[in-house]
């Protein structure tokens, strides 16, 4: 289908959708703090299993905090404005019965797109991060034991905007109607 | 004492203690991370290693280049990891060219007049 019939909404959400890209190099320029908090809040909207809302989000903005953070999370490049640290509540999650663990796993992931959407239409570059040192990272913020952080997202304006690696395409992936049926 | 360490030096912005943390805290997250996240966080590690010696004063223009051109490809090791290993052999190629020209030096100034 050409995206070009897509009417006005549908045509700038997969803009949006298509366009962000993975950001490892920023210029030294803040995050507007308005911005960062449409950004938490747009997380927030993602879908959670069973409405439990186990989601917590750490902002870091102090530069040694960020400085310190950074020291210990190896897949952490460039130097970012703030990070944003997706987080669950242990015992929220446990409500959720023995999938508990697995859907706020899930809610994070759901809650780490919108965010980097999010960013990306506020031209903020992101970075989602799970290459981090938890047991490091929960002693610098004194992340209490209930609350497990999940992935880090790097937030700050590009130095440029990486052109995109190679997507597999619908034909690839896609089974209709049973495995192994093909899209036509 | 905190992290500010002896003698009130903090070690937050040293660029030694960056490698010394980076390398310890790589240690750890490679246990359950993709194999091929080791050389990579090596190379990572390369280049703060070269930034250090640049901040000394004994970064040489072979040095720069070399991390230059790990900048420039390490990503190849999320988009094609066949081209990411053959960059590593063209990496270790040129380390050898680095020692031949630097023992070729040493050799020449031992040499008796």
């Amino acid at each position: 289908m050409s995206h070009d019939v897509l009417p006005g909404d549908a045509r700038v959400v997969f803009e949006v959708i298509r366009g962000r890209r993975c950001i490892r190099e920023f210029i030294d320029k803040e995050v507007p703090s308005e911005y960062l908090r449409v950004i938490v809040e747009a997380g927030l909207w993602a879908p959670s299993g069973s409405n439990l809302q186990p989601r917590e989000f750490i902002l870091v903005r102090d530069k040694n905090l960020l400085r310190a953070v950074k020291l210990v999370s190896p897949g952490l490049y460039g130097n970012p404005s703030a990070l944003l640290i997706i987080c669950y509540n242990k015992n929220t999650a446990r409500k959720g019965g023995r999938l508990g663990e697995t859907m706020a796993l899930l809610d994070a992931a759901l809650s780490a797109q919108n965010i980097m959407l999010m960013a990306y239409a506020l031209g903020v570059g992101s970075c989602p991060v799970m290459s981090f040192n938890k047991m490091a990272v929960k002693e610098i913020l004194d992340i209490p034991d209930y609350v497990e952080p999940v992935l880090m997202i790097s937030l700050g304006y590009p130095k440029s905007w990486p052109k995109p690696p190679r997507r597999k395409s619908v034909e690839e992936v896609l089974h209709v109607d049973g495995y192994g049926r093909r899209a036509r | 004492m905190g992290m500010g360490g002896e003698q009130g030096r903090s070690l937050l912005w040293s660029p030694y203690f960056e490698l010394l943390a980076f390398l310890v805290t790589s240690a750890r997250g490679l246990v359950d991370e993709p194999q091929v996240y080791g050389p990579l966080r090596l190379l990572d590690a390369a280049v703060k290693l070269i930034d250090i010696m640049e901040k000394e004063g004994i970064v040489t223009s072979e040095l720069k280049e070399l991390r230059r051109l790990i900048l420039e490809k390490s990503n190849l090791v999320m988009v094609d990891e066949r081209a990411f290993i053959d960059f590593l052999d063209e990496l270790s190629k040129k380390i050898a060219e680095i020692i031949k020209k630097d023992l070729e030096n040493v050799q020449t100034r031992q040499e008796p007049s």
